[in-house]
């Protein structure tokens, strides 16, 4: 077996923007293995949330998520780099599969993926708690709210998936028949309006996650960027 | 004020290869492409092929690419002092700005057509929700501009059936008395899985149907349900749906 069978052809393509993307994930990575800073001062980093090892099943969540499947297949794999028919934005001789290949049928899988990102979700929300409370009296620091901030937008990115959508009416021919008929169909709208904006709770949220692991990083490197809003004595 | 017209020229009974002709049209206020190709053929150069009918957006035939981008021909005003026209390039050409669209015609014959199953009480019910929800791919005036824009259509020969005809089919799977499931048959059959939802068919679609989020991922998801997906499988098969 050789590297085109298992690899898509357009990774073994010259294209700068797609390797300069791998090398990124691979010092971010060995950022995170070689220097690894798991919490300060009652922020537990959002990457160790509840373990490091979770990492690759949450990255292939975000791999197989449709929204960043058009993001990558547009800009990384340049299938198609735009939608205008222009020479530069696809050509018949680069091979394409789809999800058909072996290696891109994981992309069938999302809902597994899902699964676990929700089951995750909680650790999020406990971590926040932590940073509001470790010192025994409750304080909002800037920290906290930057935290905060990221649990909302992982919340909202993990509720608009596609695979959710079909779960609450989506696969239903008649998502208005049936018992609690107004419940669901008010559920699968609200989650269709969710949906909508999956994209933009899938960047947002990506940044924030990086945003809170730099804002600890450099909170552990002495820069001191936090502040306390206010505190009450519980 | 002279609009520079850049028109795609191919006859292939007589040409071997097509190229673009300019023609300059004298500009009116509110002018359409399809306007400035109507002034070609009428009074510059009447062998000028090109297909339109309502002139409303309405039945889909003046489908072309305008300056790369595939539009209707009589909804897309001229803005600037040059235009390039030329016809679709994912269909074979009959002759300048015309081209066959048979196959789509076979391909909508393949789709599994509206298959009722058993009238509750001898009545057709439908809630009012469900109606609209198909009804957004019923909107679809056939243009075949989504299929003209989309890579896999265009660049790769594959069995795509392409996102005209996934709407079609989800149209009709998502009808609630409707007793079959395409989705599978999509994916196995029809190709399903080569679209990787970069939405360049529902940017262009003159109609404004969310193709790609409310008729393709859906049709993925539920042919995942199918295939991928044991414990949908079990659950469904125990609960005796479809
Ligand atoms: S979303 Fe799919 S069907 Fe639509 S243009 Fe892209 S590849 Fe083609
Ligand atoms: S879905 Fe839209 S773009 Fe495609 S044929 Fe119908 S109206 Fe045209
Ligand atoms: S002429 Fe009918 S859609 Fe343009």
């Amino acid at each position: 077996m050789n590297l085109e069978d298992i690899l898509p052809k357009e990774f073994l393509e010259p294209n700068i923007r797609l390797y300069s993307f791998i090398l990124l994930i691979v010092i971010g990575l060995a950022a995170l293995i070689a220097f690894p800073v798991k919490e300060y001062a009652g922020y537990i980093d959002p990457f160790y949330s509840p373990t490091l090892l979770i990492i690759p099943i949450i990255g292939l969540f975000r791999l197989t998520c449709y929204a960043f499947r058009k993001d990558y297949n547009r800009h990384l794999f340049k299938h198609p780099l735009q939608c205008p028919a222009l020479p530069s934005a696809d050509s018949s001789a680069r091979a394409y599969t789809g999800e058909t290949s072996l290696f891109m049928k994981i992309e069938n899988y999302h809902r597994y993926f899902m699964y676990v990102a929700l089951a995750v979700l909680p650790f999020f929300y406990y971590d926040l708690f932590v940073s509001l409370t470790y010192s025994g009296i409750f304080v909002l620091r800037l920290g906290s709210i930057l935290m905060g901030l990221d649990v909302v937008l992982l919340t909202l990115y993990v509720f608009s998936c596609h695979s959710i959508r079909n779960l609450v009416g989506g696969r239903n021919d008649c998502y208005g028949c049936g018992l609690s008929a107004k419940m669901r169909k008010d559920v699968y709208k609200s989650q269709s309006f969710l949906n909508k904006h999956h994209r933009t709770f899938a960047w947002l949220s990506l940044l924030s996650i990086i945003a809170v692991d730099l804002f600890i990083r450099a909170l552990t490197a002495g820069i001191g960027i936090d502040f306390v809003i206010m505190h009450v004595v519980l | 004020m002279n609009v520079c017209i850049k028109i795609f020229r191919h006859d292939p009974a007589s040409d071997e290869q097509g190229r673009f002709v300019e023609y300059d049209v004298p500009f009116e206020e509110g002018m359409s492409v399809l306007d400035a190709v109507n002034y070609v053929s009428n009074y510059i150069d009447t062998s000028l092929s090109v297909r339109w009918n309502c002139k409303a957006a309405r039945c889909g035939s003046c489908a072309a690419e305008i300056d790369n981008i595939p539009k209707l021909m009589c909804k897309t005003k001229i803005t600037s002092d040059s235009v390039t026209v030329g016809p679709m390039r994912a269909f074979p050409l009959v002759k300048d700005l015309v081209t066959d669209i048979t196959s789509n015609y076979d391909k909508l014959r393949s789709i599994k057509p509206f298959t009722p199953g058993k009238a509750q009480s001898g009545v057709w019910r439908m809630n009012e929700d469900d109606v609209v929800r198909s009804q957004e791919f019923r909107k679809c005036i056939e243009c075949y501009l989504c299929m003209d824009v989309c890579h896999v259509m265009r660049l790769h020969n594959t069995n795509y059936v392409g996102p005209r005809h996934v709407i079609k089919a989800a149209s009709i799977d998502m009808h609630p008395l409707d007793s079959l499931d395409r989705s599978v048959e999509l994916k196995e059959k029809h190709g399903l899985g080569y679209c990787n939802v970069t939405k360049c068919c529902q940017d262009v679609c003159p109609e404004k149907i969310q193709i790609t989020d409310n008729a393709i991922i859906p049709e993925k998801e539920r042919a995942a349900d199918a295939i991928y997906d044991p414990i949908i499988r079990l659950i469904r098969k125990i609960r005796g749906v479809k």
